[in-house]
């Protein structure tokens, strides 16, 4: 996979550091994230790549006795400020989770959820967003003529592509993937890794993934983290063929992990 | 391995613990089945339309307790508007914003103990709080009694439906940039509304039947009025009444009365308990 042209830094993680309680989880991480691409972070449980990825939009900061130290920067601003409003900042980057996670409601329910969350609420306006969506998600054509059925009947890959519209639907810079796919069966998965990379042309992608195969179909820049510490980062085709690390190597050839 | 005899110890201590189990749950349910027998026996036959329709008349000229129902009626839901919104708000708090306090458990095990207060203790504690300093029984103090015990009833139901929620779907939708609270209203709520439902139906059939809250509270009044400021007529009361009159006239629409709630009663029960199993 080619990274886009001229890529841009989009977000910047800089010498990040993560604790749950007095436990340190995250060891001094400096990462660039590059616009319009796909970055995977790979590595084995318990290295800490979920909860990097759950700094980005401070999903941490819903629970009790978690502190952050370093920064994360975006336009030049530190998101890991205390004072940055997150319900705006959680609309910028976009979230999906390992389980489908629709809303007890109907299809197009589901995706103008976060509309009416950003005040959106023009009835043709919402209409032609939800669909929009929805084909970016590719899931229009299995979906149009059952908007109104309850989200809790559709497939669990249809689940999870809703989840992405849904998502998409409020216009985020950045989508943060984790582990979206590791429940789906392989047609769900293949669907949802195509319609990743179509996505690139509007978002940038970050994406866990346990998948090795996954990581180097799909990303343009893969990341491999180790108890807490960025082991090795840049092109994924780089880091699969000709990796600096010696533990890179051992780890995308399945030694170890 | 050597073979194992059967330990007759065992077995016999089983067998009495079996015997005796079944002995007092057939014991029960006969004295269940007496009761509504009993109840259907001297009710149907004193059962009219004139019991629901027709204001109470003296002890020899028949009449009805039309003002007893409706008194019931209104006690019920007005204890119902009072005290299933607390407690739906407490049961929120206690799952939601309060989960992993301290002070949550603590106040989930006085919910289970206030669960199985005697209802009689509810009604003397709200006659020296709402009857004695006023000066005399009102409405309020019978609805304010039904709602104490409704309270802990709708808290514990809401807190446990609220717990059973996924919290990635609390999680995806705060991701969305959701504030908490119209996370909880608009997604938390609505996966366990017909739960919290069931919950509060099952509540208001346990405070239906209730007597000895509003003995204490909104005694009973012949005439009925839309007015809680004044004592209320009651079914339950009445027929605490009625039933230790000597005469038969009264006695009959006791019992005619008693078989009215007692349906009214199993009627919200079964569809409670209906409701929950249709969630499966």
């Amino acid at each position: 996979m080619e990274p886009s042209k001229a890529p841009q830094e989009l977000l910047r993680v800089d010498k990040l550091r993560f604790y749950f309680g007095a436990h340190q989880v995250l060891k001094d991480v400096e990462l660039p994230i590059w616009g319009n691409s796909i970055t995977s972070l790979i590595g084995p449980s318990g290295c800490g790549k979920t909860t990097l990825l759950r700094c980005f939009n401070r999903m941490h900061d819903l629970y009790p006795n978690n502190h952050y130290e370093g920064r994360i920067l975006m336009e030049g601003r530190n998101i890991l400020d205390k004072n940055e409003d997150l319900i705006e900042l959680r609309s910028q980057l976009g979230m999906v989770f390992q389980k489908p996670t629709p809303f007890p409601m109907s299809v197009y329910d589901n995706i103008a959820y976060g509309l009416k969350l950003k005040k959106i609420t023009n009835k043709p306006l919402v209409r032609e967003l939800v669909e929009k969506a929805l084909r970016q998600a590719n899931l229009w054509e299995e979906v149009k003529d059952r908007l109104r059925e309850n989200a809790l009947g559709l497939s669990g890959g249809q689940q999870q592509r809703l989840s992405i519209a849904r998502s998409l639907a409020v216009s985020p810079a950045v989508l943060l993937f984790d582990e979206a796919t590791s429940a789906l069966d392989p047609i769900s998965s293949a669907k949802i890794e195509e319609m990743m990379v179509e996505l690139k042309k509007q978002v940038t992608m970050v994406v866990v993934t346990h998948n090795m195969q996954q990581a180097a179909r799909v990303s343009d820049y893969t990341a491999l983290m180790w108890l807490g510490e960025l082991v090795e980062h840049g092109e994924t085709t780089e880091i699969f063929t000709r990796p600096k690390k010696k533990m890179t190597e051992r780890y995308v050839a399945g030694h170890f992990g | 391995m050597r073979t194992s005899k059967p330990h007759w110890g065992r077995v016999w201590r089983n067998r009495v613990a079996l015997t005796l189990a079944t002995l007092s749950a057939v014991f029960g349910l006969a004295l269940l089945f007496i009761i509504l027998y009993d109840i259907l026996r001297h009710g149907l036959s004193a059962l009219s339309l004139d019991l629901l329709t027709k204001d109470p008349a003296g002890p020899m000229s028949g009449g009805g307790l039309k003002g007893a129902f409706l008194g019931q009626g209104l006690l019920t839901l007005v204890a119902t508007l009072v005290g299933a919104p607390l407690g739906i708000l407490a049961g929120t708090y206690l799952a939601e914003y309060g989960r992993d306090k301290k002070i949550s458990k603590v106040i989930l095990s006085i919910c289970d103990l206030a669960m199985s207060l005697p209802s009689i203790v509810v009604g003397v504690f709200v006659y020296s709080l709402l009857v004695k300093p006023l000066g005399g029984f009102n409405g309020w103090a019978g609805v304010v009694a039904l709602a104490i015990i409704m309270i802990p009833l709708v808290t514990r139901t809401t807190e446990s439906l609220l717990s059973m929620v996924p919290w990635t779907l609390r999680e995806a939708a705060l991701a969305l940039g959701s504030s908490y609270h119209v996370v909880i209203i608009k997604i938390v709520y609505r996966k366990a509304a017909s739960g919290i439902l069931t919950g509060v139906l099952l509540a208001i059939a346990r405070v239906a039947g209730e007597t000895a809250p509003l003995m204490f509270t909104s005694f009973n009044n012949n005439h009925f009025e839309f007015s809680l400021s004044r004592p209320v007529a009651s079914v339950t009361v009445t027929v605490f009444q009625y039933a230790g009159s000597p005469y038969a006239t009264w006695i009959d629409q006791a019992w005619a009365a008693a078989l009215v709630v007692t349906a009214v009663v199993l009627f919200l029960n079964i569809i409670g308990r209906m409701a929950v199993k249709w969630r499966g």
